[in-house]
Parts: C-alpha cells; structure tokens; sequence
C-alpha cells in the first residue's frame, strides 16, 4: 500500500500545537498557522495563505545571509502562514525544514537507517575523497563545531563516527529524539532527525583535512 | 500530455552553499510541473543543499519514483554522484517496495538547440546575425565531466544552421577561453550564452568578469540592487550577456519529455 506522509502529519498535529525547529505550528478555525516560534506572541506579521512563500523564508537570514543548511538556528522571523489543508502544511514545511518530516515518519515506522560517519566519508569521491583521511579528534571537533544546536544546526543526530565510536564533544541532548534542540520550547516537538552527515560537513572535513593547521 | 497521478518526480539539481540562486532554476521548474498536476508528487533534490540525494526519497509517497537530472550534461555527477547517492542499481531500481526510474539529464534532449538559439535571439533582438558572433559557454574542466563537449555539441548543431556568421563554444577553465572572446570574436556583435543551470557563482558573479562587464566578481543576481543591461560596449564590440539557459521556463517541458523518453525506451525494450 502506498504511503500517506500527509496522513501521518495530519496525526501528529491532531492533538493541537507542535513545534518543529523554529516552527511554530497552531490549529486556527481556517486550518493550520506556521510562524516563528519567538513571534509566538507578536502581531503585524506578514501573512500569506501560500505554502510556496515558505521558499523564500527559508532563503536568507534575518541579516540577509544564505541559509544553504535549513535546519541552522537562524529562520527570520516576522511571517506566519496561514495554510487551509494539511497537504499545504506539509509543501511548508518540506520548504522551510526539507525531509524532516519524511524521515521522521520513516524513523517511527523503524525504516530509517543511520550511517556512521566513516561510511559517508569512504564513499566520497572526486574533490571529496580525501575527507577519508579525517582523524578521530579531528572528525570529534568538528562536529563539535558545525553540528552544535547553538549556532550550528537543530537536528538531532543518529549516527556515530563508526559503530564503536560515539561523538563525544556534544551534549547527550544532542542524540536524544525526545529533547528539543530549539532554544525555546513552546509545545510539542516533532524532531528533526540526522541519519547521515550532510554535505556541508563533509565540505568541512575537506577543509579540516586540507588545511595545514587543523583549524578546528 | 502524460500523466502519472500515482508517481513522483524527482528534479536533481547541483544547488550550492554560497549562492542562494543556484537551486531557483530547480526549484521553478519544479513548481511549474507540480501546478500541471501530472505527477501525484514533485519534489526537487540538490548535491550541495537540502533535500539532499539521502534524504528527498524519504520525502515520497509514490511506489514509483522518476528522477531526471536537471544537468547541462552526462558526467561525473549524473554518472557517478547521483547514482551512488540515491543507491541507483542502473536505469531502474527495485528496492524496499518502489521502483526508481533514473532518465537522462535535461541537457541531453535535442530541444536544447532551439532553447540556446531563442535565447540568443532574445537577448540580441534586433541585431544582425550576418554581423554576430555567438559563443556558448561551458564550465571547462580537467576532472571527467563532459559540459565542454555537450557545449562543442551545441556549437557544431547552431552552426549547421548558418544563422550566425560564426559560433564558437568557450570555457571558464580550459581552452577556448571565454576570457579570449575579444581575440576569437570575428563580428562587430557578440552573444554570449552560458550553457550553465542557473545564474549562479559561475554565470552570474565569475563569467561576467572573464569578459570584462565586471572588475570584480559581485553579489549574486538576488542580492543586488539592478540587473545588469545589455548591450556593453567592451574591446571595440557590441557584446549581449544573456542569463544561464536552464532559466528558460521551456525546461521543464524538456523534464517532462525526458520522462517520455524514459517510458519508451523501456517499453521498446520490454518489447524486445
């Protein structure tokens, strides 16, 4: 039988408000409202009933930076969306925070496999292929670097540097499904999850690797 | 018209994490095939951004799943990088219930002539093709990507048609250079079409400096103020800088045919 994420979404935002990142999600009588989880209280919002404009919010920082990693701690804030179905919900958020909810639906369903670092870095290629060479303590600073919840990114991580190695230089929290990673809790979260190094650590590792200083 | 209500679509595109326009060809033609209802479910993926190749199919509902390349050219990423990461055993792919039909890149369809000539048309309006010089320019590279010769290809198709007096394909990286134009240039008007995806780091900000339009390379296309004007006055030339050829909204059509293409050409083979 085919999957149903937006039955399974539909689910999860049944029992009233929920938090996904920054995310603030509220039934209001016309369906669905997203707005930054520290507008919870704020008015004169800029509002729109288009789950497209999610795109655009997602794009750049409040000071006007790229945002190429979504899941960073930086969403401006100043909108809300305004969406009439759960299907809408769902294009939001697969804009503003992409895959999170797929994988975690994938995670509840015991069909998401974490891969450990050494694998993501073996099968690297091309530019890529001397992150391989990343040590232990290097590989341990680093993640303690980028993927950090304060300031890096608010996922939840999975993985491990390889079955025997676990990350160290990250609090528990940081492993936990259960714990939000957000600075602020307003309801229920629905987490972000990790199950492999993304590319822009894999980015950095070359860096790390190439750099005749280690610089992290 | 095709129509697959109970399939996904999966536009892969290159993306960038230093250039925030790099995605939005993607992301458009994406939207576009999406508000045509064709296919139950459309989703881009990207290398460098997010959903990236390990994460999109967990994105989709669909049992079956069409990935097209939104590349210039076969190569490196849709030969190796594409494949390895979303787990490609080959054009199609059966695995954990679904079946993963891997197409061929945008850039290979035949339609990219006619784009990369009305693109031309477009930005030169009104300017003599007698008395032109059109060059396409491609990415250049020493690793085992073939844009250099998809660009020769177009050139060698452009030129067949005897509508400029000379086409010539150049690179950012290897020789022709596109940085020599005022030397290769034979015509008092020269065209200039990157045969990129999107007017990112290499055809918005570095290309424009190759000729000359720049000093330095500037702020990508979204973070600045005015868009540049054609025509500049430059060597003792006219010379018209055209956007990126995969912003012309005419690509998803070139998507979704590379859809059909797919379709028949397994259908001629389950025939056989």
């Amino acid at each position: 039988m085919m999957r149903d994420l937006t039955e399974a979404l539909h689910g999860w935002l049944e029992d009233g408000s929920r938090q996904i990142g920054e995310v603030l999600i509220r039934c209001i009588p016309a369906g669905h409202e997203l707005r930054h989880i520290a507008d919870r209280d704020s008015t004169g919002l800029v509002t729109s009933s288009r789950a497209e404009e999610a795109q655009k919010i997602a794009l750049l920082a409040e000071d006007g930076s790229y945002r190429p990693l979504k899941t960073a701690p930086t969403l401006r804030r100043g909108w809300s969306l305004e969406l009439s179905t759960v299907a809408e919900v769902r294009r939001a958020l697969d804009l503003l925070y992409p895959a999170m909810v797929g994988i975690f639906r994938d995670f509840q369903a015991g069909t998401l496999h974490p891969v450990m670092l050494r694998e993501t870095l073996g099968r690297q290629s091309g530019m890529y292929a001397v992150t391989r060479k990343l040590s232990d303590p290097q590989a341990q600073a680093l993640i303690g670097s980028v993927c950090r919840s304060d300031g890096g990114c608010l996922k939840t991580i999975l993985w491990k540097i390889d079955p025997a190695l676990g990350i160290t230089s990250l609090p528990t929290e940081k492993f936990d499904p259960a714990a939000c990673q957000a600075s602020l809790r307003i309801a229920e979260p629905l987490p972000m999850l990790c199950h492999e190094a993304c590319n822009i650590l894999v980015a950095r590792a070359r860096e790390v690797v190439k750099s005749p200083t280690p610089k992290e | 018209m095709i129509s697959k209500p109970n399939s996904a679509l999966v536009i892969v595109g290159h993306g960038s994490t230093v250039n925030p326009d790099s995605s939005g060809p993607t992301l458009d033609q994406a939207e576009a095939i999406r508000r045509e209802g064709i296919f139950g479910e459309v989703y881009s993926a990207f290398w460098k951004e997010e959903p990236s190749l390990r994460q999109v199919l967990h994105m989709v509902d669909a049992e079956e799943v069409y990935v097209v390349p939104n590349f210039i050219s076969e190569g490196y990423f849709t030969k190796t990088v594409i494949p390895r990461e979303l787990e490609l055993e080959g054009a199609i792919t059966e695995r954990d219930g679904r079946t993963i039909k891997y197409c061929e890149p945008v850039g290979n369809h035949e339609l990219m002539t006619d784009l990369l000539i009305g693109r031309a048309e477009e930005v030169g309006a009104g300017v003599r093709p007698e008395e032109t010089t059109l060059f396409i320019v491609g990415h250049g590279t020493n690793l085992n990507d073939n844009s250099a010769l998809a660009a020769k290809r177009e050139v060698e198709r452009i030129r067949a048609r005897g509508r400029y007096a000379q086409v010539l394909n150049a690179y950012m990286e290897e020789a022709p250079l596109i940085s020599d134009w005022h030397l290769l240039a034979e015509q008092p008007n020269v065209i200039v079409v990157p045969f990129f995806i999107a007017d990112g780091l290499h055809s918005y900000q570095d290309i424009p400096v190759l000729l000359g339009i720049e000093s330095e390379t500037g702020a990508a296309a979204s973070q600045r103020e005015v868009f540049r004007h054609n025509p500049h006055h430059l060597r003792g030339r006219t010379l018209y800088y055209a956007n990126a050829i995969g912003t012309e909204p005419r690509f998803a059509q070139l998507i979704l045919q590379q859809v059909e293409k797919f379709d028949r050409a397994h259908e001629v083979m389950a025939v056989l």
